[in-house]
């Protein structure tokens, strides 16, 4: 029995993160992680600001899905008001978000090819990614935060020549993607670095309360874009699962969201409608908790405002703190090598920058600088949907 | 002598995110794809201090690294240089609002030999500030002996 400590600083690790893996052997038998490198306190910068400001903060949370962040936090505050942004504003968002989507499924592939040293597939896959940040660029002016939406609608508008460049770059990205996947499924060397390692079963997964492309990995059919009113409304969506629960399911689970994604912005840009992008809304006192699926899987906002929009209490819940239990818990488990768990923990796409911002807890059990998440949880709006049975 | 001049032209850095957003991180990253194709100018980039030449630094510094940055840099062979990238890693950012939650400036805790501006920077800023401020600050180190 020994002990292998990875990180925070490590070759197969981006993000500062310590794993302690006990192994017999080479065969990992038990983990345990330790988060707190990236402690930054959004939560408690958040309070007592207007939201005009923590769209910003929201939007910092973290890098990759900086999309998902500040459209979580909009769209509850639009709940809270019950604001309806023009229809225009709407498919904008849907733009933006599957983009975003788009380029954090590519990154997260990317990173777990270089993990398991396919450096062919990972440098190909970060290659792709550029077209869409190109995209991205092109659209908000930023390659990275894109302080897109705002309460009411969205910032700007696109021009003809976007909406072009869009459905072009898309197709290569598309034709590429394809290749990509073909790569993977019939790679003899990716099959045997992914096939019935990380596996994860159904209960399992249910039990831990994974969520995103891990839990959908394993089997679980569920995506919150299933229940968003835009998509139910206007795009035929339907959630992407696999069975196989191993590293195998999880890394073509992305490909075949990015392949989802395309489909839905092509639709998308079709049917843009005309129309305003913004509508005037005047944010009361009230308290919401609204859910959005990240790139990485559910991402909660359960906070309260005082008059003007003010934010009185904020808890941001982000996908990877339940990602990381799972699989600290179950897919390291009987893990053949320690390459194999630094594989499996790309798998679930971790970002750790989401995940630090919560509680402090001394040794007693004596939580610090964080009032609870319950006191918020009061007269709840419903969504709205223009379809019944929701 | 030689290798000295070979230094010169062969960078090995370090990635270090001491808690920014992430974003930096992603553009540090973006950097391998084939459009930069950093390797080319004759940068290496994994993550070990202990072979490295150039630490790049993104992120406020949030406490648990406060001290520990201080030992990281320690592990890095000496002649090194640091960067330091992003609006976080220059003055904290939109986090240096509560002062006890970040560090924030690299500067005053590690001595800082570059500094590349920018929420998050270009990809080919980094590439270009690794480029042009590394080499000297390696050279100079061998003329003060």
């Amino acid at each position: 029995m020994s002990y292998v400590p990875i990180g925070p600083i490590h070759p197969g690790l981006k993000e500062p993160l310590r794993i302690k893996l006990k192994t017999e052997g080479e065969r990992v038998v038990d983990a345990e992680v330790d988060l707190g490198y990236f402690y930054r306190g959004a939560e408690q910068l958040a309070r007592g600001k207007p939201w005009q400001k923590v769209a910003y903060l929201a939007e910092r949370v973290c890098g990759i899905c900086s999309d998902a962040h500040p459209h979580t936090l909009i769209e509850g505050l639009e709940r809270i008001v019950d604001c309806e942004p023009p229809l225009r504003a709407q498919f904008s968002r849907v733009i933006m978000g599957e983009l975003n989507r788009i380029h954090s499924h590519l990154i997260a592939n990317a990173i777990w090819f270089l993990a398991v040293e396919h450096e062919t597939l990972g440098i190909y896959n970060l290659n792709t990614r550029e077209k869409v940040m190109d995209l991205l660029e092109m659209i908000s002016g930023n390659r990275v935060l894109y302080s897109w939406n705002i309460v009411g609608g969205v910032r700007m508008d696109f021009k003809e020549s976007h909406l072009k460049k869009i459905l072009d770059n898309l197709a290569e990205v598309e034709s590429e993607v394809y290749r990509y996947r073909k790569m993977f499924k019939t790679g003899a060397l990716l099959g045997l670095r992914s096939k019935d390692i990380g596996k994860m079963t159904k209960e399992e997964a249910i039990e831990v309360r994974a969520v995103g492309p891990t839990a959908r990995g394993s089997g679980i059919k569920f995506d919150w874009r299933t229940k968003h009113p835009t998509y139910v409304d206007h795009f035929d969506f339907k959630p992407i699962w696999r069975d196989e629960c191993d590293n195998y399911a999880r890394v073509m689970m992305r490909f075949d969201e990015i392949l989802e994604s395309i489909k839905i912005v092509k639709k998308a840009v079709d049917e843009l409608p005309d129309g305003p992008i913004r509508k005037e809304c005047e944010i009361p006192r009230g308290s919401v908790d609204y859910r959005y699926e990240a790139p990485r899987g559910e991402l909660a906002y359960i906070f309260e405002t005082a008059k003007h929009g003010i934010i009185k209490e904020i808890t941001i819940r982000t996908p990877t703190i339940m990602n990381l239990e799972a699989c600290v818990r179950y897919m390291f488990k009987d893990s053949p090598t320690i390459a194999d768990a630094i594989a499996i923990y790309q798998t679930i796409d971790p970002c750790i920058a989401c995940t630090e911002r919560v509680v402090i807890v001394d040794e007693n059990g004596n939580r610090q600088d964080f009032r609870g998440v319950h006191t918020v949880l009061r007269n709840l709006k419903p969504f709205k949907s223009k379809k019944k049975d929701r | 002598m030689i290798k000295e001049f070979i230094r010169k032209r062969s960078i090995h850095v370090c990635l270090v995110c001491t808690g920014g957003c992430n974003g930096c991180d992603i553009e540090v990253a973006a950097l391998l794809s084939q459009r930069y194709d950093l390797e080319q100018y004759g940068i290496y980039y994994h993550n070990n201090p202990r072979e490295s030449d150039a630490l790049l630094v993104t992120g406020t510094v949030a406490k648990q690294w406060q001290e520990k940055l201080v030992e990281f840099y320690n592990k890095v062979p000496e002649p090194k240089a640091v960067v330091a990238i992003g609006a976080c890693a220059l003055s904290g950012g939109i986090f240096q609002q509560e002062s006890d939650k970040v560090g924030a400036p690299v500067s005053d805790v590690i001595p800082v030999d570059a500094e590349v501006p920018g929420c998050p920077p270009r990809p080919a800023e980094i590439a270009i500030a690794v480029l042009k401020y590394v080499p000297p600050t390696l050279a100079s180190y061998r003329r003060k002996i």
